[in-house]
């Protein structure tokens, strides 16, 4: 199966892209991060706030990171089920699709997660006490 | 001064956690695992308040205050989680293991030094 293959690299460059921006993020935000605290500079509370968008933009990235393995790795299941057996292909597709709609759900949960008080109703409710 | 210890896998979450405590009267640490801190704290580290992410590789938070509740030197060490989590099963989860509170990310600087100093009871 050309085009799944063709299609697996493509998540793989993805991923790859993603990596690169998340290292990139990193480090540009530890030599500012570094240059403020050298520098005794104070930060506002909408400069911290800024400043911690990378953290969940980190989170975000890694969480889609891992949905591209999950959609690689069922992929890749159905390519070897297909390529041993061509008479087992529509009962695979059928496999492919509920283990992509699983990984889709749980892509979609991830981002709810990982956005902190961007997602949440109660966004003023920042710090609970037991 | 009191210990304030901090656990975060992302560096930068760390360093603006940072920029909070370095004008506060407080001694810090930072880790980005679990682990190494749990080590330090079994070798002897005492610290008086631990803020610590959820989400974290090896050793996620649940897991590290279990651990933390299982040594005799911070079984009753105050916790806070620091974490981008806001559903109300998980909080329910921290509170059952002893979590002292939870704070969503991204966090207010104000807010935060409000809650080192009130678990530490600092003069405001």
């Amino acid at each position: 199966m050309l085009m799944l293959d063709s299609i697996n690299q493509l998540l793989s460059h993805i991923k790859d892209v993603q990596v690169d921006v998340i290292d990139l993020s990193n480090e540009s935000l530890m030599k500012m991060s570094n240059f403020m605290e050298k520098n005794n500079l104070e930060i506002d509370d909408e400069i911290s706030t800024a400043l911690q968008y990378q953290d969940i933009i980190t989170q975000q990235l890694n969480a889609s990171i891992e949905t591209i393995e999950s959609m690689k790795k069922s992929i890749d299941m159905f390519s070897h089920a297909y390529k041993n057996d061509a008479g087992l292909a529509e009962e695979s597709i059928s496999k492919l699709q509920a283990k992509l709609s699983v990984t889709l759900a749980e892509a979609k949960d991830k981002k709810s997660r990982f956005s902190g008080r961007f997602s949440a109703s109660d966004a003023e409710d920042e710090i609970e006490f037991f | 001064m009191p210990l304030v210890i901090f656990v975060d896998d992302s560096e930068t979450a760390l360093a603006s956690t940072r920029m909070v405590t370095n004008s506060m009267p407080l001694e810090v640490k930072q880790y980005t695992e679990a682990q190494v801190a749990l080590a330090e704290i079994k070798a002897g580290m005492t610290p008086d308040l631990i803020i610590t992410d959820l989400n974290m590789p090896v050793m996620n938070g649940f897991e590290f205050l279990k651990e933390l509740r299982a040594v005799a030197a911070t079984s009753r060490t105050p916790t806070l989680m620091l974490t981008t989590e806001t559903k109300p099963e998980l909080k329910q989860q921290g509170k059952a293991l002893g979590l002292t509170g939870w704070i969503v990310k991204p966090f207010n600087p104000a807010q935060l030094k409000q809650a080192i100093t009130r678990v530490l009871r600092l003069p405001a």
